[in-house]
């Protein structure tokens, strides 16, 4: 065995320019774009009340100039770094920023209000810091992450610091709305399930390329139906359990419906059985009628979901708020700063910039903008899903599709929610949403995909052998063919792969 | 070796392939959601009262006006001077239960309500020019309302309802405009709308005893009485279960005294003489006995569905809110939803549980009026903006019964008024030099007191211009109170529009 132990990421290689052309073209775009909505949100402001405003201008010079450095900074930084990552997730992903900073410009800024030191941040601020630190650390994976060691290795160590993080909110979390979902160390707070997304994919990857082959092969059967062999089962009942504890401890509908979907679809990509799907959705819907019946907050979602109409200005205010203003957008919307009337000074939707974006997007983009929006989703999702199919071995297309998936599912969740096709569930629409921990993961996500997408990565190591063999000998037989398919890095012989009797 | 597995893993990019796929064909669904909220339900959404847009809007648009059918204004506007906002004045108190008021305070009731984004300008009824509206400065784009209501014939329904409580809707048969629609008690809304009184006037209206916010016309359920046997024409003929000369003896020799159903005995008015009937006679004499016959022919499923064709069973889709009207509660087990046979015999004459509004029974004379046709009726008849006057065209709801069948009512409707034994009954709703077909309708309500007085007709019988519906709560016989005002009426009519 001459694998080497882990190492930390190399952090810089030589310095070798790569031109990026097509990222610099719909960079340009993108910069366009955000620049020409920037203009048209002052002007609307200009029509409203023409003493207040500067008339032809971007609405905010400084926001607008730092945000489109920020994304031109990390173009640069990706071509001095020289690699072949792929070159339509930041633009696709900073055209979705760029849209957040516009809407937190337009809503009222006292939405959130932080001091910090001699400052008062409004919610355009503080979003744009966000958007700085997201976009920051999605170049900086993408530029330092050459092995994916980290991650593959340790997959047990991120499941436990998951749980962790889990068992922490609960414990030491603050209630906010009935929800205890943040957690406040000194001055920051987070929100540890945003995170917990990446922990989880980053899990289910390294579990499920290790036992594909056994999940694909063995079943029990159990009447007509085909289930994994039973030892296997643990984890989709962890799963399960898992989200349901979610919904039961922290009321966190959005978040367990979202692991969910996304165990679901991974594990669909990586045994391409539906019989686990349709196994999956029945404990699913299982789960969800138990909850109904026994969680409040489930039951409260569900039947405002039914009908909003029954108490217009009760629980299903929120909801019928927003489908008016998805309805007052039209076709072609009512212009950016030019909807969500108020009434008595307030905005029309509660919590519009965490829970309703699209809504608010919806109304001033109208069905075009939320098309176009619902597009860029799709664009990302396609470039992950692209990254995960042409990826190197198992570990990292389940890896690249489990983030592309929560990206994509999430979206889809709260969209739905928005648009009433769902029950509402509170999480927040990727990029778009105002929220430190949100953006911070969906960067980590977009770094992880851009890093995965090049194809000059360190190759993946063998696959370490004998260690099925804790399970069944049966098993191990069935373990060694599969062995082989890895490609395996120049150190090791061809000829190791060994059967243990 | 020989437990080694008979097929590898299929390569993942199929199956993210098809995971992708699956989730494609989400964001598909979500868009077309977002399709049916933005394009499909975006007109009927943004002009909901409780849309915060309207709700703006409301606060500083300067409302359209709103006029009777010859273009009398009938609300405008005045400026507080104080706050410089606008506010509703009214012309004239005849017409407050139609209109009802806006205020700043207290919303909006009547037209001010259900047309709200059309009268404050945030919606046009119209996609297209919504669409181009915003492309303007000003998007606000306020219509005025013509009403089909004549104000002459409003304001001598309300004077001829007088102290008592009823309704009077008036309406064209052949297009479904209505030219009176008057319910009694009225109240102030002049003093709702103005800033300065509206406070005391709203509390003194919310605790008015004789509830003059519920539009009797439109949202009163009535027990119907005889007026009801026109329905059940209306069934028996449509279904064919009855025919003009369908006859049945009012007073079976075997029953000594009235018709007894199942145990339940059906009584005739005093005086009916003991005969065989055809439709014509039976309903000169307004015979119970032949109606609740004829029901029981005609089932109690025809009864429900040719009720259900003029809209019974659900509100009508209508300018103001409108009750329901029923011919039963339509939970019981005998088909068409009654209870039994005795359910049944009893609806056939307007007892048991049916019960109308004034204006759903204007519309069954409507029917008969139209040759079977059902016109939807409306009160505005056009709108103007800045780009012009919009009509509201004449919509058909629905066909009831053939023109044959109806014109067979009609005659029988006008022997009812017209014949030497119809007219005891309809006193005064004959009109001089003009044919009038009609039904009087003495609706008992068990217990003591005087019955709610009931007519409906048309005129002329042969090309009929206006259908008519009077209620007269408490007013006693039909004969009593609502045959004359509903002839007085009628007359006015021929007199205003020329006959």
């Amino acid at each position: 065995m001459t694998v080497t132990a882990p190492s930390l990421p190399r952090i810089l290689g030589p310095i070798r320019p790569r031109p990026r052309g097509r990222e610099t073209r719909l960079l340009a775009i993108v910069s366009i774009t955000i620049l020409v909505g920037s203009v048209s949100l002052e002007l609307a402001k200009h029509v409203a009340d023409p003493g207040e405003s500067k008339g032809l201008s971007p609405a905010n010079p400084l926001h607008l100039g730092v945000y489109l450095g920020l994304i031109w900074l990390a173009h640069l930084a990706l071509i001095l770094s020289g690699r072949r990552v792929d070159q339509i997730l930041l633009p696709a992903t900073s055209m979705l920023g760029g849209i957040s900073l516009l809407l937190m410009e337009r809503l009222p800024q006292t939405a959130v209000v932080q001091e910090v030191g001699p400052w008062k941040l409004g919610l355009g601020d503080i979003q744009l810091a966000w958007l700085i630190l997201s976009f920051s650390l999605a170049t900086a994976l993408a530029v330092t992450v050459r092995s994916d060691r980290w991650l593959r290795l340790y997959k047990y160590t991120w499941a436990a610091a998951g749980v962790a993080l889990l068992v922490a909110t609960y414990v030491f979390g603050d209630d906010i709305n009935g929800q205890r979902l943040s957690l406040s160390i000194g001055p920051i707070s987070g929100q540890p399930a945003e995170l917990l997304k990446v922990i989880l994919v980053v899990f289910l990857a390294g579990y499920l390329s290790e036992y594909r082959p056994l999940l694909v092969e063995e079943s029990t059967t159990v009447g007509p139906i085909k289930l994994p062999p039973v030892p296997f089962l643990a984890p989709m009942v962890a799963m399960w359990a898992i989200a349901l504890g979610l919904v039961v401890v922290q009321r966190d509908l959005g978040a367990a419906l979202l692991f969910f979907t996304v165990f679901l679809s991974l594990l669909y990509a990586a045994t391409a059985r539906v019989g686990y799907v349709v196994l999956g959705v029945v404990l699913f819907l299982a789960g969800s009628f138990v909850m109904y019946r026994l969680v409040g907050t489930v039951q409260t979602r569900v039947d405002i979901w039914l009908d909003p109409f029954k108490s217009p200005s009760g629980d299903g205010y929120q909801v019928i708020q927003a489908l008016y203003a998805f309805a007052r957008g039209g076709l072609i919307g009512t212009g950016l700063g030019a909807g969500l009337p108020t009434v008595n000074g307030n905005l029309p939707i509660p919590a519009v910039h965490t829970d309703f974006p699209l809504a608010a997007l919806g109304e001033e983009l109208g069905l075009v903008g939320v098309m176009a929006i619902l597009g860029l989703f799709l664009v990302v999702v396609e470039r992950g899903l692209r990254i995960a199919a042409s990826a190197a071995d198992d570990f990292r297309a389940l890896l690249a599709a489990g983030l592309a998936l929560v990206i994509g599912t999430q979206a889809m969740i709260i969209a739905a929610g928005n648009l009433k096709l769902i029950p509402l569930t509170g999480i927040t629409l990727p990029f778009v949403s105002y929220g430190g921990s949100s953006l911070l993961v969906n960067g980590i996500i977009v770094g992880l995909l851009l890093a995965l997408s090049d194809r000059g990565v360190e190759p993946p190591p063998p696959r370490p052998r004998g260690r099925l063999a804790r399970w069944t000998g049966r098993v191990t037989r069935l373990e060694t063919p599969a062995a082989g398919r890895a490609p395996l890095p120049p150190g090791a012989s061809s000829g190791a792969v060994e059967t243990r009797p | 070796m020989s437990a080694l597995p008979a097929r590898r893993p299929q390569p993942l990019g199929r199956s993210i392939g098809q995971v992708g796929l699956a989730l494609i064909v989400a964001f598909a669904g979500i868009a077309l959601g977002a399709g049916y909220w933005q394009v499909i339900r975006s007109p009927d959404l943004s002009r909901a009262p409780d849309n915060p847009a309207v709700i703006a809007a409301a606060r500083n648009v300067v409302r359209g006006a709103i006029t009777d059918r010859d273009g009398k204004t009938l609300a405008s506007n005045k400026r507080n001077p104080d706050t410089g906002e606008p506010y509703r004045v009214y012309a004239n108190r005849a017409f407050n239960t139609v209109i009802g008021y806006s205020s700043t305070d207290f919303g909006t009731a009547g037209l001010e309500r259900s047309w709200n984004a059309e009268l404050t300008g945030v919606s046009a009824r119209d996609p297209i020019g919504d669409l181009l509206r915003k492309f303007r400065s000003d998007p606000y784009d306020p219509q005025k309302l013509k009403l089909g209501i004549s104000s002459a014939l409003q304001r001598a329904a309300v004077e001829g309802l007088g102290d008592d409580r009823g309704a009077v809707v008036m309406l064209d048969p052949t297009t479904g405009e209505i030219l009176a629609l008057a319910s009694t008690p009225t109240y102030d809304t002049n003093a709702i709308a103005n800033p300065k009184t509206s406070r005391d006037a709203f509390a003194a209206t919310l605790d008015d005893a004789s509830h003059p916010l519920v539009t009797r016309a439109t949202q009163g359920q009535y027990v119907p009485g005889s007026v009801f046997k026109i329905v059940t024409a209306i069934a028996g003929l449509g279904s064919g279960r009855i025919t003009p000369n369908t006859t049945f003896p009012n007073q079976a020799k075997a029953e000594r005294d009235g018709l007894l159903v199942k145990g339940f005995r059906i009584h005739e008015h005093p005086g009916v003489p003991a005969e065989t009937f055809d439709l014509n006679e039976a309903t000169e004499w307004s015979s119970n006995i032949w109606y609740a016959l004829a029901g029981m022919r005609t089932g109690g499923d025809n009864l429900s569905s040719f009720a259900g064709r003029m809209g019974f069973g659900a509100p009508l889709d209508f300018d103001l809110p409108t009750a329901k009207s029923q011919v039963t509660t339509g939970d019981g087990s005998a088909p068409g939803g009654f209870t039994d046979e005795v359910e049944l015999a009893n609806a056939s004459y307007g007892q048991a549980r049916t019960l109308v509004t004034p204006l759903h029974m204007a519309l069954v004379a409507s029917t008969v009026a139209n040759g079977g046709i059902l016109m939807k009726p409306h009160l505005v008849i056009a709108t103007t903006g800045r780009d012009g006057t919009r009509t509201i065209a004449n919509e058909q709801l629905s066909v009831v019964i053939s023109p044959e069948d109806a014109a067979a009512i009609a005659e029988a409707m006008r022997r009812a008024v017209e014949s030497p034994v119809g007219r005891q009954f309809t006193t005064g709703a004959d009109v001089p030099g003009i044919s009038v077909a009609g039904k009087s309708g003495t609706a008992e309500l068990g217990g003591s007191g005087e019955p709610h007085s009931w007519f409906i007709g048309f005129a002329p019988v042969d090309h009929p211009r206006i259908a008519i519906a009077v209620i007269v709560e408490r007013g006693g016989r039909g004969g009593a109170r609502a045959a004359p005002l509903a002839g007085d009426l009628m007359a006015l009519f021929f007199k205003e529009f020329g006959s």
